[in-house]
Formats: structure tokens, sequence, C-alpha cells
């Protein structure tokens, strides 16, 4: 099955399976990681599933909307390469992404 | 109080219960976090950790009974040590079976995808002229005649009506739904146990939602139902008109009751906490903080539920497949394990307050709630800018401090049947 690799904010680093459809933040929760809060369910609307993706991955995803981009504007930790993890969703051939979870806005 | 001194009551059906369901769940706490009724066949999870847990492991916990609930047992024996099947083959023996609250895996993923993009803070921005506008309507008016019942009165028409201009219900029908929805029973209502949640406002609006999206399929527009006509799901299949209307439907309805119930909620905290309603006036960014406060106070959801349907654990506790669950969210809401000693006190700007459950959480996480939070804080503003004072009637609930409240007789939805207000311009 092709995976994605991600790793939480202790660093730990986990693979896991697609499940082609899902977004990655339910591929992440569904895998237990309990860093990845998706406060609001994949609504687009509280930037808790904050992830930064691997450079050379981040041409593959489908672009951002300006909801998504206003979003990671309010975070204090928006890098280059940030996205939400809820608007992404997998396909078989995101096999090998690697995604790391960014650190909590308070 | 230990647990052999008192009778457990019985969380579905007991008066006393629903007039303080907090009570009830503080007398279970000392049983533990996960612990097993005796009044029911079911776990009551009142503990926040267990709650967040159970909601996050959609794949050893089914979604089927969210709607029915734990109070009535599984229609099947339960063989083995994944039940999956099972359950799927009972799906047309539950209440709701065929809406997205109770689907599970990818027919739920498929759907949840359709309500991804309908509640962005960009299409509510959009909404929001209609929300002040109509809510400034509502308020004008109750302020000129000095005051009003705030529930049914204001709460119920004014979300009915921002639900449906966003999906974009012709205004014509509106005040047929409107009528429909109010004459019905409340979800999960004690007053009826045999039959506690009423589809047929539900089926009533399915006949609607039917011939709008035929319309929208032949000629589609820009309003929310245009979208749900003509989005694929994320594998590329196209949905069924009889799912679209479910969902259309399910969305309409789970709106009504709790967005109403948070604005009757929120109310009685603004007025009943000493000070608050002058510290909102003064600064309205405060009121984001009031309501999420608010929700984990009293959320509208006491509870949802689930079963297991593979041999799975809670914490440490092994849970065998076929055991359902009470997701007690109001319970882990007041968590002292979580919240602190003061769980159970108003306190603006909880630290990590959004965390809250009011909403669930999760993959069924409530797909409504950025328009839940955006309605009420909507007619809130109103309330405050076109008055000076709010009370709440002394002759109709008390005076301040011995203040008597009726509740919504139901073992889902936790707010005030009415809310009898004087207002000040
Ligand atoms: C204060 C108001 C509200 C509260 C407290 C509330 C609460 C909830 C809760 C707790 C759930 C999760 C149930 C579960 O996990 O079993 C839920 C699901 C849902 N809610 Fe809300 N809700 C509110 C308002 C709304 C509004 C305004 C809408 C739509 C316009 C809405 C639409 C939905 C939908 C579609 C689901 C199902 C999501 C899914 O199964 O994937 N809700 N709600
Ligand atoms: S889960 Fe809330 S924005 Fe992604």
């Amino acid at each position: 099955m092709p995976h994605v690799h991600v790793t939480d904010r202790s660093g730990e680093e986990s693979a896991i399976d697609i499940r082609p459809g899902t977004t990655l933040m339910q591929a992440i929760t569904d895998a237990g990681i309990a860093d990845l809060l998706a406060l609001c369910g994949g609504q687009c609307s509280c930037a808790t599933c904050h992830v930064y993706i691997q450079d050379d991955a981040l041409a593959e995803l489908s672009p951002m909307e300006q909801d998504e981009d206003d979003l990671l504007a309010c975070s204090s930790y928006r890098k280059a390469n940030s996205r939400l993890a809820c608007q992404l969703r997998l396909r078989d051939d995101h096999d090998g992404l690697r995604a790391s979870i960014a650190p909590e806005d308070l | 109080m230990t647990a052999q001194t008192f009778k457990e009551r019985d969380y579905f059906t007991d008066p006393t219960v629903l007039l303080d369901p907090y009570g009830y769940f503080e007398e279970m706490r000392p049983r533990g976090p996960v612990c097993q009724l005796e009044t029911h066949d079911c776990l009551l999870i009142s503990g926040f950790e267990e709650c967040v847990e159970v909601l996050r492991n959609p794949a050893d916990f089914s979604s089927l009974n969210s709607l029915a609930s734990s109070a009535f047992p599984l229609p099947f024996k339960p063989e083995g040590s994944d039940i999956s099947e099972q359950i799927e083959a009972h799906r047309d023996k539950y209440v709701g079976g065929d809406l997205v609250v109770t689907f599970d895996d990818a027919h739920h993923t498929n759907v949840r995808s359709l309500m991804s993009r309908m509640f962005t803070p960009s299409r509510l921005k959009a909404n929001e002229v209609f929300m002040r506008d109509y809510a400034g309507e509502l308020v004008r008016a109750a302020v000129a005649g000095g005051g009003c019942e705030l529930v049914n009165q204001i709460a119920t028409p004014y979300v009915t009506m921002v639900v449906a201009d966003l999906l974009g219900v012709p205004a014509e029908d509106r005040t047929r739904f409107e009528e429909k929805i109010a004459a019905g029973q409340t979800v999960g209502s004690i007053e009826n146990p045999d039959a506690p949640t009423d589809m047929s406002a539900v089926e009533f609006m399915g006949a609607y939602f039917y011939g709008y999206l035929e319309e929208r399929m032949a000629n589609p527009g820009t309003d929310l139902l245009s979208e749900l006509a003509t989005l694929p799901y994320p594998d590329g299949t196209k949905p069924d008109i009889l799912e679209l209307v479910g969902l259309a439907v399910f969305m309409f309805a789970a709106g009504q009751d709790t967005s109403a119930k948070l604005l009757g909620n929120s109310m009685r905290y603004i007025v009943d906490v000493p000070g608050l309603q002058q510290q909102l006036r003064d600064d309205r960014t405060l009121i984001p903080w009031l309501l999420e406060e608010v929700l984990r106070l009293e959320g509208s959801s006491k509870a949802t539920h689930r079963i297991a349907r593979r041999d799975t654990k809670i914490g440490d506790r092994p849970v065998p497949a076929g055991t359902q669950v009470i997701v007690a969210l109001a319970a882990a809401n007041r968590d002292p394990r979580r919240w602190g000693d003061d769980a159970n006190e108003f306190k603006l700007k909880r630290p990590g307050i959004k965390q809250h459950i009011a909403f669930g959480r999760g993959s069924h996480t409530c797909a409504g709630a950025p328009l839940a939070r955006a309605e009420v804080t909507a007619i809130l503003n109103q309330f405050f800018d076109q008055t000076s004072d709010i009370r709440i009637s002394a002759e109709k609930h008390g005076k301040p401090g011995a203040r008597h409240y009726k509740f919504e007789p139901s073992f889902i939805i936790r707010g005030l049947e009415n809310l009898y207000l004087e207002l000040t311009p």
C-alpha cells in the first residue's frame, strides 16, 4: 500500500497507509497521532492541522485556496512549505510524501 | 457520596437528570472516566481524554447509533471480535441510519467531503450581511416591544433563515420549513421514550430539497445547493440525488435546535454572570471567548454515541465488539482532570478553551460549527448595538440567584425551552 511519512512534534516519524480520497489530516488522525488537533474537523476554519510538506512534494499538491492562505497567515509558525493537512486529498501517487506537524499556535 | 450509597438515575428518562445533567455526571464521575451503567447495557464515558480517544478512533467505533443513542439493545447478537459487517447489515433498523452523522468509513469520507467547503470563512463572510440585517430586524422588533421570548420568537426563526439563505432555499418556502420544525418534537425526547427522535420534519423537507436539487442539476447557479448538486466525490464518482437530499436536509435540521439553544444559553450567562454584560459591551472581541466558554459549560449537545465494532480498548480498559458507549460531551467538558478544580465555573479566556468537545472531535466533528459561531456572534452584536441593558424577566424566571428555567426535554439537546428578556433601548 502507498504511504506517507509523518513526523510528530517530538520528532518521531511514522509511515501511514494512504486510503485514496481521504485527506492528509484524516490519515494522520486515524493513525492515532494526537499532536494534530484538527479541531474543526477539516472545515478549513481552525488551522490546527498545520503541517510542513517536504519541499520536493509541494508542487504535486492541489494549489492553496484563499481561505487556507488566510488561516495560515494567522499562524506564528508559517513557512514557505506550510499547508493545512485537511485541505490535501491524498492520491496513490502521493506515495512517499513527507510531512511534519507544525508547532502549536496558542 | 460513594457508588454504593445512591441509586443510579436513568440518564435517558429521569426528569431530574434532564434538569441538571451536570449533577448526574458528577454523581457518576467517582465510578471512573469510563463506567458501566446499571440502568442500561452501555458504558458512560465522562472523562475528557477518554471521550477524545473514542471520537478519534472511528476504525474501532461505529457512529451508527449516534442519533438513536445507546439506550436500546443492538438489533442483533454480536458475533466475534469484528462486527463491522453485522452493523452495516442492520443499518436500516436505526433512526437516522441514512444520515451523514451515522455513516462510517469510505461512505462517510465521501459524503463529508461535500461539506468541507461549505462553511469556510469566505463563505460565511458572504453570508454575514444577511445575518446582520435579519438579526437586526428581529432585535429591533423585540426592543420596540420592550422585550421578547428569545428562544422561540427570535433564535429559532433566525437560525432557520440563516441556513436557508446559505443553502439557497427560496424565500417562499422558508416559512413552511419553519412551521414544520416548530411543530415537531425535539430530538431525543424523553417524553416519548419509544420513539424519542421524530423524523417527520426531515421527510417533509426532503421532498422540497429533491425538487431544488433536480432543478440545480439542470441549471446550476452559485448557491450551496448548486455546489452540492454538481460536486463529485473525491473518488470521482457522482453522488446519488437521494444522498444529497439527505445531506441537505440534515444540515438544515442539525443546525436548528443546537444553534438556537446556543443563543439562549449564551444570553443566560451574559445576564446572570455579574459584570459580564458590561464587559462584553465594552469589548466585543470578547464575544468569541464567551461562546467557547458557554459551549464548554452548556454545549447544546450533551452526548453522542458509538458502538465498538471491533474488540478494542478505551485507555487500558478492554471493550468488546458490540459495546455501546455514551460519549458524554457535556461531562468531558467539565472533567476536572482536564479543566482543573474550577471546571464548573464560568471563566472568560480559559486556557486551552478551544479544545472543548461541544462540537465533537475527529472525523464527525460538527460541520456547521463555524456557522453556529458566526450566526450567534452576529445576533449578539445586534442585541448589544440596539440596547443599553438586557435583563432576564424576574416575573417569568425568578430573581437573580434564584432563577428557575425550563429545559428542552431531551437526552441529546441541552438548552432552555424559553428565555424571557426585558430590553432597554
Ligand atoms: C451550537 C450549535 C451546534 C452544536 C453544539 C453541534 C454539535 C454537533 C456535534 C456534537 C456533532 C458530532 C456528532 C458525533 O460525533 O456523533 C455534530 C455533527 C454535525 N453537525 Fe452540528 N452542532 C451545532 C450546529 C450545527 C449547524 C449550524 C450545522 C449545519 C448547518 C450542523 C451540522 C452538523 C453536521 C452536518 C454534522 C455531522 C458531521 C459528520 O457526521 O461528519 N451543526 N454537531
Ligand atoms: S482541521 Fe481545521 S483547518 Fe484543517
